[in-house]
């Protein structure tokens, strides 16, 4: 009986498995063709120097990579994505979760929903704005000369205004500010959907035992949103070492390399200096920096979620 | 889980992609290349009613004339966009017959060298261009086998120039009683007399070119012919700590020191400039023959245009070029289209604009602000004065000059630390150029 049987089980399983191909083949071509192969090429165009175009490539080995341990510029860049991280992640998360607690306790309980839905979708709006279109809008207010900014706090008697994004110790905080506003709606999303999520039973059985509303934070919303939070971090984490559009508008990286980010920099060596190879290293450690903190993350993520597993 | 990861992983990836693709070159360009010769392809950002614009127009509408079969095909592109990418479209099959592209080692060099574009040394001698342009016009069209312009086949032929001078307010110097300054100590004591006067006598940018073409106005003014042609042309090793860039940059030190350029300008781009010379913020503006047409249009003051006090030579160069893709299809139209903008109506339409015909002569222009732009245009060609651009002799200088001169401007670094930031990046690029 079950000599017939065994190619019975086998053929259907063969068979599932066929069923799912035809889902599978346009993710795993897409997969290929868009991200395996050039990634494969970039690592090839890494190991050489290269002028582009039809130049001869010359074969540098892993020449590029250690020219970069020497290359101060490529330092400074990787110093100025941990200002990112705090730029796009810490701060915004921490902001994004006191504004959508507020929204979601506070303002939508007292005014109604169609108030907080109202003010999360202003707080999202520099998400959806196109970046090149707050570059100029922002670039209209900090310029230093005629800028809105700098005109309003002359107007208020302030005769030495800073120069927002042209001084060294002004214009990295100045774009980690933009940064901010361009990346808080973001968190306060993702919280405000999560705080729907969370089991109104929770809160009403704190307060009957007399938790008042920042025990009632700590104890049940933060452990309750900590899959959100996760999430928030290692998406803004990866969007944060990969910055490029708001750098490009706002400073092209200057004044004096003061705002150099690891993908403008790469970037630069590619397309204006001509040196292929050079950039392409640049966005390989990139691109393995990357692939780590964000497999860090999640082991942290997976890790949290086992022992509230196991707590339970 | 699973599912997140593997978007996260892709995620991470996907970073490399557009790099890696922009590696692999491929058929990546938009239009079209023509598929035979009955179509010639041309891109250009040259906008309609600029004097390059109107010149081209002219040079198309004869084209078509004389050649009734073929069609035109017109792609107006944006300079970016032609620059940043033209190494990688240029190796596709899909391109235009004809291109204007911007001139120098690190542009239309690198594509020379990178056989992406075609040499043009036979049509140069048989349609006699290379007797048509002047010498110092000539200098980038033609480029080595590293790139390097100066010698070595014709890639390119460029039909209008360009100068930097100086822009004046001619209301503001009146109204401090100044006369249009005709030798450098009369260029200073303007801008001691301004600046006495509480207004800021330059008007700069440090975020882009001009406080880098200040500095080689400055340098050139120290230097001879031979630095600029070691310099440019890498005829010899540059001393950067020699006597003309030292001084230069002392100079320029000394006027950020003195309140002549606005200490707050690090930041402002070459617009932002304009925008203030135009407003009439500051009374002078050291800047290129490109804002000629816009400050005629703009300007509601008296103004005038003169060399920079006793220089010899000045920033500037042919303008863009006319250069033939390798893989163009229609290339024997794009030749003759090449020709005809070298033709003298096409040169006066370019020079009646203020374009600065390269193939023309002044006597036909009507303007006379036109014609004097035009004259000392000439006057500089005459005396071999062109003197390139500062950030023209290695890949990605252009970088370098901003960053280092916005550390003068913040006063962040001394003169002599920012000839040590020229020279370090100089020397690499000229290493990296020289190796291919």
């Amino acid at each position: 009986m079950t000599t017939v049987d065994r190619p019975r089980v086998r053929n259907r399983r063969s068979r599932d498995w066929l069923g799912y191909l035809p889902y599978l083949v346009p993710g795993l071509v897409a997969f290929t063709v868009v991200i395996l192969i050039p990634f494969g090429m970039n690592i090839y165009y890494s190991l050489h120097k290269w002028k582009g175009g039809n130049a001869p490539l010359r074969w540098y080995g892993l020449g590029n990579y250690t020219d970069l341990l020497a290359d101060e510029q490529f330092w400074t860049s990787f110093r100025n994505s941990v200002a990112m991280i705090v730029a796009m992640v810490l701060v915004p998360t921490v902001i994004g979760l006191l504004l959508a607690t507020t929204l979601f306790d506070v303002l939508g309980k007292r005014f109604g929903p169609r108030v907080a839905s109202v003010l999360r979708a202003s707080y999202y709006l520099p998400q959806i704005l196109p970046v090149a279109v707050a570059g100029v809008l922002w670039n209209w207010i900090l310029n230093s000369q005629t800028g809105a900014l700098n005109v309003l706090l002359r107007e208020v008697g302030v005769t030495d205004p800073p120069n927002w994004l042209g001084s060294t110790s002004t214009a990295l905080p100045t774009v980690m500010l933009v940064l901010i506003w361009i990346q808080i709606g973001y968190p306060v999303v993702i919280f405000m959907s999560a705080l729907q999520r969370v089991d109104p039973e929770l809160y009403e059985a704190a307060e009957l035992d007399g938790a008042g509303w920042w025990h009632r934070f700590r104890a049940i919303t933060i452990p309750q949103i900590k899959p959100e939070t996760f999430v928030i971090t290692l998406t803004c984490t990866v969007a944060a070492l990969k910055v490029f559009g708001p750098i490009y508008v706002l400073t092209r990286g200057g004044p004096e390399s003061s705002t150099l980010v690891p993908s403008y920099y790469s970037y630069l060596n590619f397309f204006d200096k001509s040196k292929v190879g050079y950039g392409a290293a640049i966005a390989n450690v990139l691109t393995v920096l990357i692939i780590v903190v964000a497999v860090v993350i999640m082991v942290l993520q997976s890790r949290s979620a086992r022992r509230e597993e196991e707590g339970r | 889980m699973a599912v997140q990861r593997k978007t996260v992983v892709a995620g991470a990836l996907a970073l490399a992609l557009p790099l890696a693709l922009a590696a692999c070159g491929g058929d990546s360009s938009g239009g079209g290349g023509g598929s035979d010769a009955d179509t010639l392809t041309i891109w250009h950002y040259e906008n309609d009613d600029s004097a390059m614009g109107q010149a081209w127009n002219k040079a198309i509408e004869i084209f078509e004339d004389e050649h009734p079969d073929v069609t035109v095909n017109v792609e107006n592109q944006t300079f970016e966009q032609i620059q940043k990418n033209a190494k990688i479209f240029l190796t596709g099959d899909d391109v235009p017959d004809v291109m204007e592209y911007n001139k120098g080692n690190a542009t239309a060099g690198q594509l020379a060298s990178q056989g992406l574009i075609t040499p043009l040394t036979e049509e140069a001698e048989s349609r006699g261009w290379d007797s048509t342009l002047p010498a110092s016009i000539q200098t980038t069209a033609r480029y080595d086998e590293q790139g390097l312009m100066g010698s070595g086949d014709w890639y390119g032929v460029p039909n209008y120039g360009e100068f930097v001078g100086v822009y004046f307010n001619q209301d503001m110097l009146d109204e401090y009683g100044i006369a249009v300054p005709t030798t450098f100590d009369e260029f200073e004591a303007a801008l001691a007399t301004f600046q006495e006067n509480g207004v800021t006598p330059l008007a700069e940018a440090g975020a882009e070119y001009p406080m880098g073409q200040l500095w080689y106005e400055l340098v050139l003014h120290y230097a001879d012919r031979e630095l600029v042609d070691d310099y440019q042309l890498f005829s010899a090793d540059v001393d950067f700590h020699g006597d003309a860039f030292t001084q230069a940059t002392e100079k320029l030190d000394e006027w950020i020191k003195a309140g002549y350029v606005a200490a707050d300008s690090a930041a402002l781009t070459a617009e932002d400039m304009g925008v203030s010379f135009i407003n009439g913020t500051y009374p002078f503006m050291v800047s290129g023959s490109w804002w000629f047409g816009r400050l005629t249009e703009e300007i509601p003051f008296t103004w005038g245009q003169t060399l920079f006090p006793e220089n010899t030579m000045h920033p500037g160069s042919s303008g863009n070029l006319w250069v033939v893709p390798e893989n163009a299809v229609a290339k024997d139209l794009a030749y003759d289209f090449i020709d005809i903008t070298l033709r003298p109506e096409v040169q006066e339409v370019l020079g009646q604009a203020g374009g600065l015909p390269v193939a023309g002569d002044s006597s036909a222009i009507t303007d006379p602000k036109t014609k004097e732009l035009t004259e000392n245009f000439e006057a500089i060609l005459d005396d071999d004065g062109l003197a390139y651009y500062p950030d023209w002799p290695v890949p990605g200088f252009y970088d370098v000059l901003v960053s280092e001169f916005q550390s003068l401007i913040n006063q962040s670094k001394t003169p002599s630390e920012v000839l040590d930031g020229l020279s370090s990046a100089y020397e690499s690029g000229k290493t990296d150029l020289l190796e291919g």
